[in-house]
């Protein structure tokens, strides 16, 4: 400055200073385009590979391998659906059937009561026959015979 | 400034010298990079070949997996019915077998006949849920050891060859097990 100064040329400081900012910005200019189409380039890049038809079969491949995983796995748990019915129905079959032999347990028991009623105090028989019914409704095996036990040693 | 001159010109020449050693070595491999971008082309196409007759082979499994595996399921389900009508027989023989046992012991006890009914329902329901075959014969021959027992005792009652008011062998048994 002080140079140019010396040399008295007015206005050329201003020239060079406008002349060196004027070269920053296209400086710059230059680099951000640069940058922006290197960008756009890469995304065209990116999607001409992402439909290419290599990729686009690959693709087919995983969806159409996935569906037979999904198949297999459907298969599973319809088998496991069938088997859970099934048992399902069994154990209802055998749940009607311990009713009916412990509705017949229960009445014979009632039966073997009455026949020891007079040789008993009411309120044990009461009782007795009370445990009867309860045991009866819980469906209760153990407690049953345990109570018909009771009964023939009393008898 | 004729140095400057001669500056740029050298410049100038450098570059295209270089240009020219560019363009000599395009000539020179010309065929080779050729070549080279057919192969690529070429094994992408077969790359993509390959994989689209996988999908195509792959799709046609899964039909025929479909296919398998429906009629599997339907013979599945047939097979499920029957156990359970078998089971529902089981059921129903046990409770023949009370019965018979019943009719031959005139003075046994509900107690007992619940009793020997219970056990086999717990030997049939053990044979069922076995796991392995091999368990399950196991069970199932423990239970037909034990219904023949009832039934040979309840025909021995009727015959008159025992004078026991209880079916002794099978309460044995049972307390065996």
């Amino acid at each position: 400055m002080e140079l140019l100064l010396w040399l008295a040329v007015p206005g050329l400081p201003n020239a060079f200073t406008m002349l060196g900012s004027a070269m920053l910005l296209s400086g710059f200019a230059a680099l951000v385009i640069a940058g922006l189409l290197g960008l756009v380039k890469i995304i065209v890049r990116a999607m001409l590979d992402y439909f290419s038809a290599k990729q686009r079969a690959q693709r087919r491949l995983w969806f159409v391998q996935a569906r037979q995983d999904q198949v297999k796995r459907l298969f599973y748990f319809k088998t496991q659906q069938i088997k859970y019915f099934s048992e399902l129905n069994r154990k209802r079959l055998l749940k009607l059937n311990n009713r009916k032999h412990i509705r017949s347990l229960s009445k014979a028991i009632d039966k073997d009561l009455l026949s020891i009623k007079p040789k008993l105090p009411e309120t044990t028989y009461q009782q007795l026959q009370r445990d009867n019914v309860r045991f009866r409704k819980q469906q209760d095996i153990e407690s049953l015979l345990k109570l018909q036990q009771k009964i023939s040693t009393i008898v | 400034m004729t140095i400057l001159k001669s500056w740029v010109v050298n410049i100038v020449n450098l570059f295209h010298s270089v240009k020219d050693e560019n363009l000599k070595w395009q000539q020179a491999n010309q065929d080779a990079q050729a070549k080279l971008k057919h192969a690529r082309v070429l094994a992408e196409k077969a790359l993509e070949a390959e994989l689209k007759k996988k999908s195509v082979k792959l799709e046609h499994d899964i039909n025929l997996l479909k296919t398998k595996h429906d009629a599997e399921l339907s013979m599945f389900k047939t097979k499920c019915k029957q156990d359970i009508k078998d089971y529902k027989q089981y059921l129903a023989s046990l409770d023949q077998l009370k019965a018979s046992i019943q009719a031959s012991y005139i003075h046994l006890p509900e107690a007992v006949a619940f009793t020997i009914h219970h056990h086999a329902k717990y030997l049939l329901n053990k044979m069922w849920e076995a796991e392995d075959f091999e368990q399950k014969m196991q069970h199932e021959m423990q239970l037909i050891r034990f219904m023949t027992t009832v039934h040979e005792d309840a025909r021995l009652h009727l015959e008159g060859a025992t004078t026991e008011n209880l079916p002794e062998r099978t309460l044995n048994l049972i307390q065996q097990q």
